[in-house]
C-alpha cells in the first residue's frame, strides 16, 4: 500500500508542476516552482519504486473512474517498481536540467513544462496500471503527451515531419497493443491484470501466441524494434534535449515494460519458438542498431540509434530468458530478467546523460554536427568528464555499469548449453555472437561519439568559442554519479532486483546470486563469477602503481611545453584531424551491403588530380526500412483509400442511400 | 612459401657479420681515393681542385687539402693522374668532427708549409 | 655532445673532455636499443635507398638493435640526407625539436656534408648550417656497412677511424 501511496504522491507533485508550469512565461519563478515539484515527484518515485521492489505486488486499488473510460485499477507491481524507480531518477535529473537550458526560452516553455509534466503523470499509471483500461487510456495520453513535447520547437518541416512519425507508428502500435490486451481479456473474461495472469493459462495456445505477437509489435513500435524503429532516428533530433532525453531515457523503456509485462507475467507459459523469436528480433535490433549509428554525425540521431541498439540488447535478455523457461531452467530465466532489467535501468541513466550533454553542446557550441564541434573537453571540462563517465557506461567499459549489466546478460547467454537442445543452444550462443559484434561496434561507435566532439581542436570557431558558463552541470552530474553508483553497488542493486525477480517469477534467485557479500555469480554455482565492487577497487588499485612509480621516478628537472607534431607541416589546421564520417569509414566499408550508398561527385573542372576548383562529394545511406517497408505501406493504404473515396462523394443523395440500405439491412437481418 | 623455404635453407645464411667480422664486399665498394705523395706534383693538384665536382680539393701552398666528406667517390681525380691518384680501399668513414675529415697530403718535393692559401 | 652550427670549435680543454666523457655516457645508454628515425632534407634519394637496404637480410640492422621508426617522438637519433634545402628547413626543425632529449643527429652523404652543392638561395648546402650534427658519415651514397659504422660510432660501440686515416698509398690509411 505504501507504495501506491508513494506512487500517488508523486503523480501528485507532477500534475501540481503541470499546473504552476502555465504562468512560467509571464512570472518568473514560476518554471523553478515547477521544476521544483517535478524533482520532489522524481525522488517519491524513485521511493515508491524501491518500495515495491521490496515488498511486492501491492492489491489492486480502484480510487474511481468513468463509465467512458472504465474503472481506474491501480497497483504496485515489483516489475514495474524497477521501471518506476527510472522514471524517478529520469525526472530529477531533468527537472534539474530545465531552469538553466531555459534560461533564454521560446515562448512555447508553459505549454510545454505542462505536457511534459502530464505524460511523466501517464507514464507514471502506465506503469501503476492493474487494469486494462487504465492501462490503454494512460498509453494513450502518454504517447499523445510526447508529441506535444516534440513539437514544442518553432515550426519547422522537420520538426513537424519527425513528431509525425512518432506518432503514427505511436499508433499503429497502440493498435496492435489494444488488440492484445482485448484478446486476454474476452478470453479471461477479466480486465483486471492479477486475473488475466492468473487465468492465462486457460486460454489456448494458439490464442496466447496471438497476443504474445500483436503485443510484441505493438509495444515494439514504442520501444524501437527493427523493422519498426524508424521513428527513433527522426523524432530525436527535432525534440528539445530534455524531450529526446525523456524519450530515450522512459518512454522507448515503457515499449519494454509492456514486452516485459506479457512475457512474464501475463503469459509466461509458452513454447520455446516464442522465446527464439523475440530473441532473434532483439539481436537483429541490436546489430542494425549500431550500424546505423556509426552512419550518422549528427549527435542526437547517432544517440537514437545507439538506443536502438540497447533496446535490442535487452529484448535479447527477455528472449533468451523466455527459452530457458521453455526448457525448464527457470533460474536461467529469472537471471535473465534480473539482467535485461539492470540494463534497463543502467541505460536509462547513462542515455539520459548524453541527451542531455547533447543538448548542453548544442546550446554552447552552435551545432549538433558532430564535425562542426571539437576540442570541448577542454573548453567545458565539467561537461566533458560527465559526459566521459556517460560513454564510459554505454560502451560496457569496466569498471561502470554498462559493464556489470552486459557481463550478467552474456553470463546467462553462454549457458544456453543448458537447455539440453543442440539447435536451441546454437542459436543462443549466434545470438550472443551478435551480441558481441555489436558491443566491439559499440566501443567504436562511441569512441567516435566521444572523440570527435570532445577531443582533438576545435573545427569552427563557434566550438572554439564554447563555454560551460551557465549551462546546466547538476542533471547530467547526477546521472553520472548514478551510472558509478550502480555500478560499484552493484550488489545492492543486485538485492533489489532479485526482491522483485522473487515477486514476478516466484524464482528466488538471491542464495545463488549472491553467495558472498560481494561477488556475483550467475545463477549456477560452477559457471562463473565476478564482483563489480572488487572489480573497480582493483582497477584504482592499479592505476595506484604507475602514478607512484612516475612520483618517485619523474625527472626533477622542468618539463618542456613542445608543438604537438604534426608531420612538419607549415600550418596544421583543425579540419586535418579526423572528421566523424572518415573514422568510421572502414566500418562502413565493410557494412557496405547495409548501407547502399548512393555517392555522387562533382567537380568543378575534369582535371583528374581535381587541382581546378572544389568537389563535391556526398553520400547517403540507402533507407532500407522506409524504402521497402514504409512507403509500400502508405502506397497501399492511399491506393485503398483512393478507391473508397468514391463512397464519399458529397452528394446528399447518395447519402440518403446509404441510410435506406442500412435500415434496410438492419431490418433484414433483424427478421432472420 | 615452401619452395622460398627450401632455397633459404640451400643458401645458407647470408646476413653479413659485419662488424663482428669483416664483410667481403666491403673490397668491391667505391670510396675516396688514396695518394701517393711522391707523385703528387702541383701541376697535379691544381689539376685536381680543378676537375672535382664536389669541390673536395683545395690547395695550401705546399700541401693539398683533401675533404674526404665532400668525396663522392666519382674517380674522376684518378683518370685525370693515375699515378698519384689511387684507391683507398676505406668505407670506415665515420667522424664525430668534421674537421677530422679533411687531410692534408704533402705535395712532392716541397716541405709541407701550414699556411693555407686555399 | 654536438657542435652547433657556426660555433666556434674551440673548447676550454677541461670542458671538452666532460663534453666527451657526457656524449659517450648519452651513446651507452643508447648501445643495445636504439631508434632511428630518418629525415630527407632534399637528396637524390639514393641515400634513402642505402638506408633502406639496412633492413633487409644482409645487412639487417636489427641485429644490432638499431630500429627505424617514423615517429621523432619515439627517436633518438635523427640520419639526416641531402643539402638542407630552404624550403625544408622549418620542417627539419621543427623534426629535430619533436625529438625527445638526449638526442644525436647523424649527417650522411656527401651533400649533407657540404659538397656537391654550394650554398645557394635554394639550400644551405650542408646540414650543419641548420642543425647541429653529431657523426658525419661520408659517401656517395655510403654503403650500409659504412651506415652500419657510423651508427656503432655514433653509440659508441666501435671505434672511430677517420682521424687515424692519412689516406696516403703505402702508408699508414
Amino acid at each position: 500500500m505504501t507504495a501506491l501511496l508513494l506512487f500517488g504522491i508523486a503523480g501528485g507533485a507532477w500534475a501540481v508542476a503541470a499546473i504552476c508550469a502555465l504562468p512560467a512565461g509571464t512570472l518568473g519563478g514560476a518554471m523553478r516552482l515547477s521544476c521544483g515539484f517535478s524533482a520532489l515527484g522524481g525522488v517519491v518515485a524513485v521511493a515508491g519504486g524501491i518500495s515495491s521492489l521490496l515488498s511486492g505486488d501491492s492489491r489492486v486499488v480502484s480510487p474511481g473512474g468513468s463509465s467512458v473510460v472504465g474503472t481506474l485499477q491501480l497497483q504496485a507491481t515489483s516489475l514495474a517498481g524497477v521501471f518506476a524507480v527510472l522514471l524517478g531518477v529520469v525526472a530529477v535529473a531533468i527537472a534539474l536540467y530545465l531552469p538553466r537550458s531555459r534560461k533564454d526560452a521560446a515562448t512555447a516553455t508553459p505549454a510545454y513544462l505542462c505536457a511534459y509534466n502530464f505524460a511523466l503523470v501517464a507514464s507514471l499509471v502506465v506503469l501503476a496500471a492493474g487494469g486494462v483500461p487504465t492501462f490503454l487510456v494512460a498509453w494513450e495520453s502518454m504517447a499523445l503527451l510526447c508529441y506535444v513535447l516534440i513539437l514544442h520547437r518553432p515550426r519547422s518541416s522537420q520538426v513537424a515531419s519527425g513528431a509525425f512519425w512518432f506518432l503514427a507508428l505511436s499508433e499503429a502500435g497502440f493498435v496492435l497493443i489494444v488488440a492484445a490486451f482485448v484478446i486476454l481479456a474476452a478470453k479471461t473474461g477479466s480486465l483486471e491484470l492479477t486475473v488475466i495472469a492468473a487465468r492465462a493459462h486457460l486460454i489456448s495456445a494458439s490464442w496466447r501466441n496471438t497476443a504474445y505477437l500483436m503485443a510484441l509489435a505493438g509495444f515494439g513500435f514504442k520501444a524501437g524494434l527493427v523493422p519498426l524503429h524508424v521513428w527513433l532516428p527522426e523524432a530525436h533530433p527535432v525534440a528539445p534535449a530534455d524531450g529526446s532525453a525523456f524519450l530515450s531515457g522512459l518512454i522507448v523503456k515503457l515499449g519494454v515494460y509492456g514486452i516485459a509485462l506479457f512475457a512474464f507475467r501475463l503469459l509466461p507459459e509458452g513454447a520455446a519458438w516464442r522465446g527464439i523469436l523475440t530473441m532473434g528480433i532483439g539481436a537483429i535490433t541490436a546489430a542494425i542498431g549500431i550500424l546505423y549509428a556509426m552512419a550518422e554525425r549528427d549527435i542526437k540521431r547517432f544517440l537514437a540509434f545507439s538506443t536502438i541498439e540497447n533496446i535490442g540488447i535487452i529484448v535479447t535478455a527477455f528472449g533468451a530468458a523466455m527459452t530457458f523457461l521453455a526448457y525448464g531452467q527457470r533460474a536461467l530465466w529469472a537471471f535473465l530478467l534480473l539482467a535485461g532489467l539492470y540494463h534497463v535501468l543502467n541505460h536509462g541513466c547513462y542515455k539520459t546523460l548524453l541527451f542531455l550533454e547533447a543538448g548542453i553542446t548544442e546550446h554552447a557550441a552552435g551545432s549538433r554536427d558532430m564535425d562542426r564541434l571539437g576540442g570541448l573537453a577542454r573548453a567545458m571540462p565539467r561537461a566533458g568528464v560527465i559526459a566521459f563517465v556517460g560513454t564510459l557506461g554505454i560502451a560496457a567499459l569496466p569498471p561502470l555499469n554498462g559493464f556489470v549489466s552486459e557481463w550478467l546478460i552474456f553470463q546467462g547467454l553462454f549457458q544456453g548449453f543448458r537447455t539440453h537442445s543442440d539447435l536451441v543452444a546454437i542459436l543462443i550462443v549466434v545470438a550472443a555472437a551478435t551480441l558481441g559484434l555489436t558491443g566491439g561496434l559499440a566501443i567504436y561507435a562511441f569512441v567516435r561519439g566521444y572523440g570527435i566532439p570532445y577531443l582533438g581542436m576545435p573545427r569552427t570557431l563557434r566550438a572554439a568559442e564554447a563555454t560551460e558558463r551557465g549551462q546546466p552541470v547538476a542533471g547530467p552530474g547526477l546521472l553520472a554519479v548514478a551510472c558509478v553508483a550502480l555500478a560499484v553497488g552493484a550488489p545492492v542493486v543486485l538485492v533489489g532486483l532479485a526482491r522483485a525477480i522473487r515477486t514476478a517469477t516466484g524464482v528466488s534467485l538471491r542464495p545463488i546470486l549472491l553467495p558472498g557479500k560481494l561477488t556475483v555469480i550467475p545463477a549456477h554455482t560452477n559457471f562463473s563469477g565476478f564482483s563489480p565492487t572488487y572489480l573497480t577497487v582493483f582497477l584504482l588499485a592499479v592505476l595506484v602503481v604507475p602514478v607512484l612509480i612516475y612520483l618517485a621516478g619523474r625527472p626533477r628537472g622542468s618539463s618542456v611545453v613542445v608543438p604537438v607534431w604534426d608531420g612538419g607541416t607549415l600550418a596544421f589546421k583543425p579540419r586535418m584531424q579526423y572528421s566523424a564520417m572518415t573514422f568510421s569509414a572502414p566500418t562502413r566499408v565493410i557494412f557496405d551491403a547495409l548501407y547502399r550508398p548512393e555517392v555522387s561527385v562533382q567537380r568543378a573542372s575534369d582535371d583528374p588530380a581535381g587541382r581546378s576548383g572544389p568537389v563535391h562529394y556526398e553520400s547517403q545511406a540507402l533507407p532500407v526500412f522506409e524504402k521497402y517497408l514504409y512507403r509500400p505501406v502508405v502506397g497501399a493504404v492511399e491506393w485503398l483509400a483512393g478507391v473508397v473515396r468514391p463512397l464519399q462523394s458529397g452528394d446528399v443523395n447518395l447519402y440518403l442511400l446509404y441510410v435506406f440500405l442500412a435500415v434496410l439491412v438492419a431490418y433484414l437481418v433483424a427478421a432472420v | 612459401m615452401p619452395q622460398w623455404f627450401v632455397k633459404g635453407l640451400r643458401r645458407g645464411v647470408v646476413t653479413t657479420r659485419y662488424p663482428a667480422r669483416p664483410d667481403p664486399l666491403a673490397a668491391i665498394l667505391p670510396g675516396p681515393p688514396a695518394f701517393r705523395p711522391d707523385a703528387l706534383t702541383s701541376r697535379i693538384a691544381e689539376d685536381l681542385v680543378r676537375i672535382c665536382p664536389s669541390r673536395a680539393f683545395a690547395r695550401a701552398g705546399g700541401t693539398l687539402i683533401f675533404d674526404a666528406g665532400a668525396c663522392t667517390a666519382c674517380g674522376r681525380c684518378r683518370d685525370q693522374a693515375p699515378a698519384a691518384v689511387t684507391v683507398s680501399g676505406e668505407f670506415e668513414l665515420a667522424a664525430t668532427d668534421r674537421s677530422a675529415l679533411i687531410k692534408r697530403i704533402p705535395l712532392r718535393g716541397e716541405a709541407s708549409t701550414d699556411e693555407v692559401t686555399a | 655532445m654536438s657542435s652547433e652550427p657556426g660555433a666556434p670549435a674551440a673548447m676550454p680543454a677541461g670542458l671538452d673532455a666532460t663534453a666527451d666523457e657526457l656524449r659517450r655516457r648519452i651513446a651507452r645508454q643508447f648501445g643495445r636499443s636504439l631508434h632511428i628515425r630518418t629525415l630527407d632534407t632534399g637528396s637524390c634519394a639514393a641515400c634513402e635507398q642505402e638506408i633502406r637496404m639496412l633492413a633487409a637480410p644482409h645487412y639487417d640492422l636489427h641485429r644490432l638493435g638499431f630500429f627505424l621508426t617514423p615517429a621523432p617522438r619515439h627517436a633518438d637519433l635523427l640520419l639526416v640526407t641531402g643539402p638542407m634545402l630552404r624550403a625544408f628547413a622549418s620542417a627539419a626543425r621543427k623534426t629535430y625539436d619533436a625529438m625527445p632529449s638526449p638526442k644525436f643527429v647523424v649527417a650522411t652523404g656527401a651533400c649533407a656534408l657540404g659538397g656537391v652543392y654550394q650554398p645557394d638561395e635554394f639550400s644551405y648546402g650542408s646540414v650543419a648550417a641548420h642543425l647541429p650534427v653529431d657523426v658525419w658519415i661520408p659517401g656517395c651514397p655510403p654503403s650500409p656497412l659504412a651506415l652500419l659504422q657510423g651508427l656503432m660510432v655514433a653509440v659508441d660501440r666501435m671505434a672511430e677511424k677517420a682521424s687515424q686515416l692519412t689516406f696516403i698509398a703505402g702508408g699508414t690509411l
